[in-house]
Order: structure tokens, then sequence, then C-alpha cells
């Protein structure tokens, strides 16, 4: 049976925060749902991605349409979310428009904020643990593997990323509108995820006195703080520097709110109201929304910060053309490859390559010979084609057999072996 | 000839009024140079009138409640200016820019002719009262300005949205440090006002004190000052002390105006003292 890709999930396109923080699987929880992904009866392979932005499933499988509902029942299997929401605010992606998303996630055509570099990491990251969990296969290897060329490829034949401001340095942009310089400011980094580390990089290189930074594990904020040449305190000491933080930074993997109203109050009330700027980078998330509701406090979570980060998107925007020619370009290719993961095919293809390669030597052998009566020339054509017959015999019968089952990486290694594919591709 | 000054004046505030306005809507930088400008002639005009004025007429001449409006307007104006070359205060121009024209547009519509205008004192502290008491409140009308800015942008920040004018306002700490340098100059010149007031009084009434209305109400704005300042300088900040800075400056423009105009007193309302 020929495989189908599939991906299933939410992100800042279909979903508000609200329903993404539901779904949110944190970096501890992700091998075991990796297991759990496999165990599903119509996922033959499956990468899950969750990030601030998306939680989404890629997966191979033999019956797209099944594989589509054991995943939305998957992802909105937790207690706690709630089902009709949830499935109100998934996209569904199949065949190729499934390959076009994955793509257009990696190359970041996707993202809030298209063309910032930060997601083809995390998508790298989930891949690798999806092969590490022996989640992903053959399928979505090759799928992935093009993902990321066809990256690189947006990367360095459009200007799209040159354009590209992250959200974490929008949110730096933000502070100016708060602050005037950052040269007396203090910031507060509150767990170690990747983006408040660029937002940390963004403020130092804008001048930033001084950064503290706070990690449940004391080892890790010790080690950010090194790297930043900033001040680690223990994560149970918070409450005491919160009130020195002009800016407080939060991506923790926290569930519940790291900072709550009576906390800011209190901070505010020891600040005298000097404005303070909380930027919550973490989904779920880390700030009680409600904050916001209070004097002299400006909270911006990811959704938030994406509205700040649109400048220059007409510019971007015709970059962005130019990548998606190149990712329906790519699009077309891998479809191929993947039509061709099948038996018949296989088999058709293996034939034609081997039937061609045996006329031409066969044209060459009768040329040299020459003068060669035609029962002569019969003998020579019979015996190439017994030869080629005979050679792919087992093969073809192999395959027939197992190819058709339950894995592909036999045909895949068959078109390998025999380089079916290179041989289309030149 | 100096209501000829005055005229061109208004004309380059209405301009200067309408090119401010445009800037809340496009960011071009030539209009900002341009606003700046016009702002610049009008003040040029505005000052020669005042001059002129005061020239022909005696300084008295500035001190009726039209008049002097016309005059705290052109103080005003000229702070803005001084601010606005370092910082891009386009915004705070929108506000400035109606002020200018609708203070000086009184003192050009009812125009006090040199019979009427204020007359029987002569005492060396009027102009010692008078003069911290304009700048005071020239000063004191920025500040309510700047914060009035600081709101604004506060609510854009507050509601995460991005417009183009979110875009020209200058940061939250730029506005509150200004608005804390203008509130404590405001403060102290004021402070002077009142002092050098009470002198007067009490050579001209015959009392420091004497419970007239302008009195008791400047006392009671100077009274709110007096704390925000106090709060300020001791590190208060944010969209409250804003939201008093505006609260003060109304109590402030209500002993100039209404307590001038409704409760005329001794002190002087629209005709004399």
């Amino acid at each position: 049976m020929r495989r189908e890709i599939v991906a299933v999930g939410v992100s800042h396109h279909s979903a508000p925060i609200e329903v993404r923080e539901q779904l949110a699987i944190t970096d501890g929880a992700l091998d075991a749902s990796l297991r759990e992904l496999l165990t599903l009866p119509h996922v033959e392979e499956g990468v899950i991605l969750s990030t601030c932005n998306r939680v989404e499933v890629t997966a191979a499988s033999s019956r797209g349409d099944a594989a589509i509902d054991d995943l939305v029942r998957f992802l909105a299997r937790a207690e706690h979310v709630d089902r009709e929401q949830v499935v109100r605010h998934m996209s569904l992606f199949r065949g190729r428009d499934a390959v076009r998303h994955l793509f257009r996630v990696a190359a970041s055509l996707d993202s809030m904020v298209v063309g910032e570099p930060q997601i083809l990491g995390q998508l790298k990251e989930s891949y690798e643990r999806a092969v590490a969990s022996g989640s992903a296969g053959t399928v979505l290897h090759r799928c992935f593997h093009k993902s990321f060329s066809v990256a690189k490829r947006v990367r360095t034949e459009t200007g799209i990323a040159s354009r590209a401001v992250s959200i974490s340095s929008a949110a730096v942009e933000l502070t100016c509108k708060i602050f005037d310089s950052l040269e007396d400011k203090t910031a507060l980094l509150i767990g170690a995820g990747t983006m408040s580390e660029l937002a940390a990089r963004h403020l130092l290189a804008r001048g930033i006195r001084s950064l503290i930074v706070t990690n449940r594990t004391y080892d890790r904020a010790v080690e950010l703080a090194r790297e930043f040449r900033s001040t680690p305190v223990p994560f149970a000491e918070i409450e005491r520097y919160l009130p020195m933080a002009d800016i407080i930074i939060g991506s923790t993997a926290a569930d519940g709110f790291v900072l709550t109203v009576p906390m800011v109050e209190q901070l505010l009330q020891q600040r005298l109201n000097r404005p303070v700027f909380l930027i919550d980078m973490s989904v779920p998330r880390n700030f009680d929304p409600r904050i916001n509701d209070l004097d002299d406090v400006y909270l911006y979570d990811v959704d938030d910060l994406s509205g700040v980060a649109e400048s220059n998107r007409d510019e971007r925007e015709r970059e962005a053309e130019k990548a998606e020619a190149i990712i329906v370009d790519e699009v077309e290719g891998f479809c191929r490859w993947l039509d061709g993961l099948d038996v018949v095919p296989t088999i058709v293809a293996l034939r034609e390559k081997a039937e061609a390669i045996r006329r031409r030597e066969a044209e060459r052998t009768l040329a040299a010979l020459g003068g060669l009566d035609e029962r002569e020339r019969r003998a020579v054509e019979a015996m190439s084609t017994a030869i080629v017959n005979k050679l792919l015999h087992e093969p073809i019968v192999r395959l027939k057999r197992n190819g058709g089952k339950d894995d592909p990486l036999y045909i895949a290694a068959a078109r390998g072996l025999f380089g079916i594919d290179e041989e289309k591709d030149s | 000839m100096s209501s000829l000054f005055l005229a061109a004046a208004l004309a380059l505030y209405l301009l200067s009024v309408m090119t401010y306005g445009a800037q809340l809507i496009s960011p071009r930088p030539a209009l900002r140079r341009i606003g700046l400008g016009v702002m610049a002639g009008a003040f040029a005009m505005h000052a020669a009138a005042l001059t002129l004025r005061a020239g022909s007429l005696g300084y008295e001449s500035l001190f009726p409640l039209q008049e002097s409006l016309s005059l705290i307007a052109c103080i005003v104006v000229g702070l803005f200016l001084a601010i606005s070359v370092r910082t891009d205060l386009s915004v705070v121009g929108t506000l400035v820019s109606p002020i200018a024209f609708l203070f000086s547009l009184s003192a050009y519509l009812f125009e006090t002719r040199a019979g009427e205008q204020a007359t029987g004192l002569h005492s060396v502290w009027l102009p010692a009262h008078v003069a911290p008491a304009f700048i005071g409140y020239a000063i004191f009308t920025v500040a309510f300005c700047l914060s009035i800015t600081y709101l604004v942008q506060e609510r854009q920040l507050k509601r995460r949205r991005r417009s183009d004018l979110f875009r020209r306002l200058p940061s939250l700490e730029t506005l509150d440090r200004l608005n804390y340098r203008f509130i404590s100059w405001g403060f102290a010149l004021f402070t002077i006002g009142l002092i050098t007031g009470s002198l007067l009084a009490k050579e001209t009434w015959g009392s420091l004190w004497s419970w007239e209305p302008v009195q008791v109400w400047s006392t009671g704005t100077w009274l709110l000052y007096a704390v925000l300042v106090q709060a300020r300088s001791l590190g208060w900040r944010g969209r409250r002390a804003a939201l008093i800075t505006v609260l003060a400056f109304g109590l402030l423009l209500g002993s100039f105006l209404t307590v001038s105009l409704l409760f005329p007193g001794k002190h002087g309302g629209p005709v004399g003292p």
C-alpha cells in the first residue's frame, strides 16, 4: 500500500493562544507522546512539532483519512482539553498539501513572523527526537530531510530571511516605546527557552545594564548566566528580584502562572509605579493575562508580538512569492518520489531501466561484431534479455511479496540500489 | 501694528494645526520639518506682536485675561520649540498648536483697548508676581500636553495596537522624564508667583491673605502640584502621575479662567483689577 503524508494540528493561523496552550506538548512529555503516536492504529510514522506558535503532527499512513481521525483524537486526548473548540481550530492537510505545508513551515513561510529563523531549528529538533524514539520512518526521513534542504534553498535564493524580524527582536523593539534607553535598565529572564535567549541577546546588543537569569534548575541558570555574563538567582527567590526588573521575560515550560496578579501588584507598589514591560514568550503562558489590566504594566504574549513584528511586510511578501514558487517545485519532486514508492511503478521503472540498458549494450555489441546473420543477431538479443530477466527475477518477486505489506523501506531500498530516482532527477 | 503681527501669527498657528494634524496620518519626515518651521515662524510673529504691544502700551497692557492668554501661548510655543529640537514630539505639537491658536485668537478677537487696561497697580511686586506666574502657567500647559501624550501612548501600548500614530509617539520614559522636569520648574515658578503675589496683596490690600477667589483656588492648585512634585521626587511614576498632571492643569485653568470671569473679585477680571 502506498503511504500518504498527513499533517494535523493547530497553529497561530488556525487557533488563538488559548487553544494552542491546551494542546502544547512539553519537552518532558514529548518522547512519551511520540511512542503513543505509534500505537495509533493508522499511523505508521509520525513527528510532533510543538512550539509557541504551533502544535502539529506530521504522519505517514497508508490510510490518510483514518489517520487524520486518529491524530485529531490523539491531539485532543488530554483531560483539560475542550475538545469541540480544539477540533474547530484544527487544520488538516493531506497528501501534496501536507508536504507543501511542512516545506512552508520549514522555510518559515508559515511563521508568525515570516522569515524568522528559529522555526527550522525547532523543526530539526522535533525530527531528531522522533528519530530517536523510532517514530520517523522511510517516508518521513525523506520528507523532513527534503524540508530542511528546501528551507536552505529558500534562504539562499530569496531575501526572505534578511528581512526577518523575529518575535524576540520585535519584543525588544517594543521596549523602545516604553523606555528611553536600556543603559540604566535591568531585565529578568525567567526560564531558558530559545526565544528568551534570543531576546536576551537582543537586549544585550542594545546595551542593557544588567541581566538577571533564573530557572527552575539552578544549574541551567548558572550556565545561561555565564553565557550572557549575567547574574543567576535561585528560582525560589524570584519575588525578591521582581521589583528590580524593568523588563521581565518569561519562557518556562511551567503549567500554571509564574507571575500572578497579586505578585505584580506588589512589585508595582515597590517600584512606585515605574512602568514594567512583561514579555511572555511561552505557550502555555507564564504570566496571567489579567496582569495587563493593572496600570503601568505592559504585558505582551507571542500573539501580541506578532502584530508588532509585521513591519516591512510588503517587501517580505514579494520575497515570499518567490519562495512559494520554490516550494511548489520541491513538492512536485517529493511527490513524484512518494508516488513511485509503490510496488507496481517501482517494478515498471526497474524493468524500463533494465530494458534500456540491455538494448543499448546489445546494439553496441552487434555493431562491434558486424556481419552477423539474422539468427546470430537474435541469439545475442535473446542472451541479453535472458540475463536481464534472470537478474531481475528475484528482486521483482521479493518486491511483490514484501513491498506491498508494511514497510516502504523495501521499495525505497530497491529504488535506491538500482538508482531509479537518480535517473529521473537528472 | 502689533495686531498685524498677531494676525500673521494666527494664520501660521492655523497652518501648524493643519501640518501637525497631517503628521498624525502621514509619517513623512518632511512634514515634521515643515511643522517645526511653521511653528517657529508663528512664534516669531507672535513674539513680535507682544513686544510691540508692550513697547507702545506698557507691559501692564499684557495682563488682562485675553492678553495674558496670548502671552502664555507664546511662551508655551517657545518651550515646545526648545524641546522639539532634540526629541521628535510631533504628537505633542498636535496638542500645542491648537492651544496656541485658540489662546491667541481670544486676544485678537477681544483686543483690549488702551483705555480699558489695567491701571492702579504700580508696585515693584507686580512684575515679580506676574512674570513667574505666567511662565509657570506656560510650563504647566506643556506638562499637560506631555501627560496627554503619555496617556495616549499608554493606551496604545495597553491595547497592543500598532498604528502610524503609535510609531510616531516618543517612549513613555521620555514623556515622563520631560513631564517631571516641566512640573518641577513650573512648580518652582508657581511658588515664587504665589509668594510675590502675597507680598503684592499685602502692599495693595493690606494683608497677605484675603480669601479672595483666585488666591484660594491658586493655593489649592499649588497644593496639588506640591503633592505631585513631592511624590515624583520620591520616584513615583506612571499613568496616575500623568492623570494627576492633567487634573492639576484643569484646576489651574479653572483658577485662571472661571474664577477671573465668574468671580472677578479684586484680582482682576477681564477689565482691570
